[in-house]
């Protein structure tokens, strides 16, 4: 009889551990984990799912290239004992979903990408719909009416947030124009200084751009004395005191940390997320000292009309040459968003 | 419009001229030694890191454009050695040193991404054409890139350092006769020519892009070795050089600003295949001007 008690209590003393059985996650970043930009924000999403679950502890790697040195380190991590691989860029996938196929016991997420198996769930932000709220922001901003957009690659996921921006933009002020200059790179700092400067030159007062750390252009922005709109993580408002207006930054905490307890638990499914500013994967950064509390409001509005479902990608829509993109009733999908091979009407550049 | 377009071209070519200008400058002289250095590339992103580093932990931009040119001399030592002392191959030796320069100044650049980089101070001189705002902002480094190239100019043509040391890269073993010594000319072109690319590299962190990002100096120190042959081992030609590469990279990004209906992918190889196109054309005089004893490991007696 005491023997079975005891038995019984120790089962129950190991389901109480089951609960809190530690979870090692590992990590892979790109780049390095403070630029401002993209992998700050993964890091800060990181940091943020540690603190809120203490039985997670993490291995991480920073400047893990998209090759197959990526799954040696994703191996390591595992033979170190990680259940719970986050592989946070896009060229990451194959490697992960390679190492998923061969570790049925270990849990992969992946940022960006399409692949899916039961151990393979993908995420990322919804980030085009979005980008029509800084489009209103700037379309309120702006006394010129124009904006400069520095593009790394125009790739249909960056072609779909500049023609958010833009149509953002005309919906206040039905003259705007954005003028786009694409670097060739997501990081080439002496170009996209130098496209800064041309759109400056051509008269735009508002800077944003799509590349890996935005702290080139918005620094440029700010010494020649013109509004910026930051992208990638809300805090690069640092780099701006003066003509910072606001930002649309990557927040992965609620959903790093919902998986983790997911796999914890032993309930992770394997499957494609895609959130928006309803589930605050994306959030817009906090406003800039220069935008008056009528704009702030403005913006807010757009942003909760946006994450009731609100989509700019709704016909009628016309391109830069003045055919119809989209027709009545036609509209885009989130699942289109990677298929922009057009510009907005008011947007001067060519995609190819 | 097209005058301001011009106008703003023209600012924005000596933006990115002046780094391109001063590794050329480096490389010119390293090369009338008889040595031709590839990895000028991972020296620049060396004095980049270093100048980003110092800049933000001292708030000295001043401290930091230092800092970028000590570590040049410092990262290029390495390669002196290898191939003024220990006749090793250039070519290997600089490619060597090229990636050794991507490590080291990702490492050192690592604490200092998105770290806030005190600027160069400079002045906005306004274009006198067009009527937009573009204007040449003229920092320490730009403000020296003239006096600098005449001055490498003075000590190759004019000085009797400099006699010596295009004797050393035409003839090494006459020049040994003759009674300079090759190993300290050798050393001191390169200790100058490191000091200049890592300028140059400061001067991409510090003067233009204001942040350290991993290998932002995009290629331009290979760039600026095709310019020295461009240029025909003369400073004054590389000034000329460096305005020109740094012009078709900046109208490229300046006609997409204004619009113009060309792809951006084609635009974006304007630069590289002006540099294609123009070489050909300084091939055969190239080759006379060409110090002859470049590249080739010094085997005589010492």
């Amino acid at each position: 009889m005491k023997k079975l008690l005891l038995v019984i209590l120790a089962l129950l003393a190991g389901s109480v551990f089951a609960q809190d059985k530690p979870l090692t996650v590992g990590v892979i970043y790109i780049g390095t984990a403070n630029d401002y930009g993209y992998n700050r924000a993964m890091k800060d999403g990181v940091e943020a799912m540690k603190k809120a679950l203490p039985a997670v502890s993490v291995l991480e790697a920073e400047n893990v290239p998209e090759t197959a040195e990526s799954e040696r380190i994703m191996s390591a991590m595992i033979s170190k004992g990680a259940k719970l691989i986050m592989a946070t860029s896009f060229g990451h996938q194959e490697f992960a979903n390679s190492l998923a196929r061969s570790n049925p016991g270990v849990t992969f997420v992946h940022a960006g990408g399409w692949m899916i198996r039961d151990n393979f769930g993908t995420f990322f932000g919804a980030t085009q719909t979005a980008w029509y709220a800084l489009g209103v922001a700037a379309g309120h901003m702006s006394k010129a009416g124009k904006a400069g957009f520095v593009a790394g690659v125009p790739i249909g996921y960056v072609v779909g947030n500049i023609n958010a921006f833009q149509l953002g933009a005309r919906s206040v002020n039905p003259k705007f124009v954005t003028r786009v200059v694409v670097t060739g790179g997501w990081s080439d700092k002496v170009k996209e200084a130098a496209a800064a400067n041309a759109l400056i030159d051509q008269g735009a007062d508002v800077l944003t751009m799509h590349v890996d750390s935005p702290a080139t252009v918005i620094q440029i922005a700010e010494n020649r004395g013109i509004y910026s709109i930051g992208f990638q993580s809300v805090e690069a408002r640092a780099l701006a005191p003066k003509g910072w207006i606001t930002g649309l930054g990557f927040n992965w905490a609620p959903y790093m940390t919902r998986t983790a307890q997911e796999v914890m638990a032993g309930t992770f499914k394997g499957k494609m997320v895609r959130e928006g500013l309803k589930e605050q994967m994306l959030v817009l950064a906090p406003f800039g000292d220069a935008v008056p509390q009528p704009v702030r409001d403005a913006v807010n509005a757009t942003a909760a009309k946006i994450a009731d479902g609100f989509t700019p990608f709704k016909g009628p829509i016309k391109d830069n040459t003045g055919a119809y993109a989209l027709r009545e009733g036609e509209a885009m999908t989130n699942a289109d968003m990677g298929k922009f091979d057009w510009y907005a009407e008011g947007i001067v550049g060519r995609v190819r | 419009m097209t005058w301001t377009l011009v106008a703003a071209t023209l600012a924005a070519s000596v933006a990115a001229g002046t780094s391109l200008l001063y590794a050329a400058l480096g490389e010119t002289l390293g090369e009338r030694a008889g040595i031709i250095n590839l990895g000028v590339e991972g020296v620049m992103l060396v004095g980049a890191a270093c100048a980003c580093a110092v800049a933000s932990s001292t708030g000295s931009p001043y401290l930091g454009m230092l800092a970028g040119a000590v570590a040049g001399v410092v990262a290029s030592a390495p390669f002196a050695y290898a191939v003024v002392d220990r006749a090793a191959n250039q070519l290997a030796s600089g490619l060597s040193l090229l990636f050794l320069g991507f490590g080291a100044s990702a490492l050192i650049g690592n604490p200092f991404v998105g770290a806030l980089i005190p600027p160069l101070p400079s002045v906005s001189l306004r274009m006198p054409l067009g009527e937009g705002a573009a204007a040449v902002r003229v920092d320490f480094l730009v403000a020296a890139a003239l006096p600098l190239a005449g001055l490498v100019a003075w000590l190759l043509m004019g000085t009797r350092w400099g006699l010596r040391l295009r004797a050393v890269g035409e003839n090494p073993v006459a020049a040994f006769a003759a009674g300079c010594n090759r190993r300290r000319l050798q050393y001191e072109a390169l200790a100058i020519a490191g000091m200049l690319s890592g300028l140059a590299g400061a001067h991409v962190a510090l003067g233009v892009a204001y942040t350290w990002a991993e290998f932002m100096t995009g290629g331009r120190g290979f760039i600026a070795i095709a310019l020295v042959m461009f240029a025909r081992w003369n400073a004054w030609w590389a000034v000329a050089g460096a305005l020109l590469f740094g012009a078709a990279e900046a109208a490229q990004l300046q006609l997409q600003a204004g619009g113009v209906d060309v792809s951006p992918f084609l635009m974006n190889m304007a630069p590289y295949l002006l540099t294609l196109a123009l070489l050909p054309f300084t091939g055969k005089a190239g080759r006379l001007a060409a110090p002859a004893a470049l590249g080739r490991p010094y085997r005589g007696v010492e």
